[in-house]
């Protein structure tokens, strides 16, 4: 009778350690982004909003939405570091609850983007398995700007130099002809 | 004890004497450093070969297809720090040359016998060298301009380069004057502070790749050019904002003040005569 009643108190306590891992429910949360498309130049700033609305009957618990950009053309290389430093952002939500977050994103490459915000459990308890939900992309539209061209930079690399040197051996020739003449 | 000089320059001393009545002192040194400087064509040369340095930075820097945004505003990095490195150079150089280079030309002499104090000849010296800077820091302009323009960070690139390479060439600039002051010959003067200012530089070469750990920043914050250099680097790549880096600048900052207090505590004793200098 002893040995029954401490198996199914080890039981117990098993069933109680695991029960957060077992009874995470699966996301369910709705993320919205806008605007859908967005066309700008390299080097230009813009924003994008998410809402994130927890469309299920129990609180979301901590969870976090993570943006991330892809180029869609396959040979631009993107760090999306560099597209927007703060990449993340914790929350969490009541039933019904909705957030809107907002993401500052500057174009750093030139070409056709997609950008997206993943909404995952957050917190040093995962299972490993959680399902993600993902936004609707936004289409990022960069049109390249030339900003600094060899043609450009020219007449600073030719003239400076030149009317520097030019200056130079008028004021060596002065001297050396005063020099000269004593 | 024999002290040879060269025949005074009795006009230049006369100049000095009747200016010296009219102006400050020290202002009347720095007008004949200054000319010195400049009317003999050496800082219109170093000038010359900076710019034509500088030029082939920015055409290589422009002609690169590669560039994206980013690297446009590390472009603009490499530019300044390079205006920055050169122009503190250029001071050390002139300013290790200062005193040492008179007494080994015969002239100091002449100067000590003008009724400027010694701290005035020490503070006419520093303007001079430290005017090397600012015309470097003249000629950069257009060049930060071409690769700064298009990415909005001009204004912040000139500011930051001309306070922070300000502070860095007061603080090399008067340690450039204590060690000629206190070096027997010209080529040690030199050479030192040549030394000097490439160990202040190494920290600079080191990959960037290695890992960096406390030792790394320590050696980073202890040295004024490599911190200040980094301040730099801080607002203009990272984006980081004036105040948040501001640490940085403590180094530069004590650096001018120590030194320049030194030079201003100390100056008068070292610009003396010593023995065995032959006149030139």
């Amino acid at each position: 009778m002893r040995v029954v009643l401490l198996i199914a108190l080890l039981v117990g306590a098993l069933t109680w350690l695991s029960a957060p891992a077992l009874a995470a429910a699966p996301l369910s949360v709705r993320v919205v982004n806008e605007p859908a498309h967005v066309e700008t130049v390299l080097g230009g700033r813009f924003m994008i909003t998410t809402e994130i609305t927890n469309a299920g009957a129990a609180p979301s618990g901590e969870i976090l939405a993570h943006l991330n950009i892809a180029s869609i053309e396959g040979s631009v290389y993107v760090d999306p570091e560099d597209w927007s430093p703060n990449r993340s952002q914790q929350l969490s939500l009541q039933p019904g609850e909705s957030q809107k977050l907002t993401w500052e994103i500057q174009a750093v490459n030139a070409g056709h983007f997609a950008a997206y915000v993943a909404v995952m459990p957050f917190g040093d308890k995962l299972a490993g398995e959680e399902a993600l939900v993902i936004s609707p992309l936004v289409a990022v539209d960069v049109a390249t700007k030339s900003t600094l061209t060899a043609g450009g930079a020219l007449p600073v690399v030719v003239t400076v130099p030149l009317l520097l040197g030019l200056a130079a051996s008028g004021v060596f020739f002065r001297g050396h002809r005063r020099g000269s003449d004593r | 004890m024999t002290v040879q000089v060269a025949p005074p320059a009795v006009g230049a001393a006369q100049d000095l004497q009747a200016a010296g009545q009219r102006q400050s002192r020290w202002l009347v040194v720095a007008e004949q450093e200054c000319r010195d400087l400049w009317t003999s064509g050496r800082g219109l040369i170093l000038l010359f070969l900076f710019s034509v340095l500088l030029s082939g930075i920015t055409y290589l820097t422009s002609t690169n297809q590669a560039l994206n945004f980013l690297e446009q505003r590390e472009s603009v990095n490499l530019v300044l720090q390079f205006a920055v490195a050169v122009g503190v150079l250029a001071t050390l150089v002139v300013s290790a040359d200062g005193i040492s280079g008179e007494r080994e030309r015969g002239t100091l002499e002449t100067l000590l016998v003008t009724p400027v104090p010694r701290r005035s000849i020490i503070g006419g010296k520093l303007v001079a060298a430290l005017s090397l800077w600012f015309a470097t820091f003249l000629v950069s302009i257009p060049y930060v301009w071409v690769l700064a323009r298009g990415v909005g960070i001009l204004g912040a690139a000139l500011a930051l380069g001309f306070c922070v390479g300000t502070l860095v060439a007061v603080g090399l600039g008067s340690i450039g004057l204590l060690i000629s002051g206190a070096s027997n010959s010209n080529k040690t003067s030199i050479a030192a502070s040549l030394f000097l200012l490439l160990i202040l530089f190494a920290p600079s070469q080191l990959p960037s790749g290695l890992p960096q750990g406390w030792f790394f920043e320590v050696l980073l914050r202890a040295n004024p050019v490599a911190s200040g250099l980094a301040y730099i680097s801080s607002i203009l790549v990272e984006g980081h904002g004036w105040t948040q880096d501001l640490a940085l600048l403590i180094t530069p900052l004590l650096t001018a003040i120590v030194a320049g207090g030194a030079l201003l505590i100390a100056g008068p004793r070292l610009v003396r005569l010593t023995r065995g200098v032959n006149a030139g």
